[in-house]
C-alpha cells in the first residue's frame, strides 16, 4: 500500500517535470519563430528593394544573411548596454 | 526547414508517447507576407488584379518564404 502511493507522487512528479519541460520547449519554439518572422520582416524592407525577379540575386542573398548576423551582434550591444546601468 | 516532424516522443522502451512537442510554428503569416507583396507588386491597383500582378505576387511570396530560411539559417547555423 506504502509502495503504491509512492508509486502514485513518482508518476506524478514525472509527469510534472514533463509537462513543465514541454512547456518550456514549447514557449522557446514559438520565441524562436517570432524572431525569425520579424527578422524576416525587417531584413526583407532593407534588402529586396527591386520587384520580385525569377529567383534572388547574390547580393540579395548576402544581404539577407548579413542583416540577420548584424542584428544578432546588436543585440549583444544592446544586452550589455542594459547591464551598465 | 519549417516543416513539421510527426509529433511523437520515442522512448528508450521503443514505446511511443503520442503527447510529443508539437511542430516548429511557421514563422511567416499570410497577413506579413500579403502586406509585402501587396507593397511591392500592386503599386497601383487597378479593378482587378492583372495576370502579371497575381505572378509577380506568387512570385513574392515564393521570395518572402526563402528568404525567411535565409535569415533562419543565417541565425542558426552552426558555421558562422
Amino acid at each position: 500500500m506504502e509502495n503504491s502511493a509512492e508509486m502514485q507522487r513518482f508518476i506524478e512528479f514525472t509527469a510534472d517535470s514533463y509537462l513543465n519541460i514541454t512547456l518550456q520547449q514549447e514557449q522557446q519554439k514559438a520565441m524562436v519563430s517570432e524572431m525569425v518572422g520579424k527578422l524576416t520582416s525587417v531584413c526583407w524592407d532593407k534588402c529586396i528593394t527591386s520587384t520580385p525577379g525569377s529567383k534572388f540575386s547574390s547580393g540579395e542573398t548576402t544581404c539577407l544573411t548579413n542583416c540577420a548576423q548584424r542584428f544578432l551582434d546588436m543585440s549583444v550591444i544592446i544586452a550589455k548596454r542594459f547591464e551598465m546601468q | 526547414m519549417f516543416i513539421s516532424r510527426p509529433a511523437t516522443h520515442s522512448r528508450s522502451s521503443g514505446k511511443t508517447l503520442l503527447l510529443g512537442p508539437s511542430p516548429l510554428p511557421h514563422p511567416v503569416s499570410a497577413t506579413t507576407v500579403g502586406s509585402k507583396c501587396f507593397a511591392k507588386c500592386v503599386t497601383k491597383p487597378g479593378s482587378s488584379l492583372s495576370g502579371s500582378k497575381s505572378s509577380c505576387i506568387s512570385r513574392c511570396v515564393d521570395h518572402y518564404i526563402e528568404a525567411t530560411g535565409i535569415v533562419s539559417r543565417a541565425l542558426f547555423s552552426t558555421t558562422r
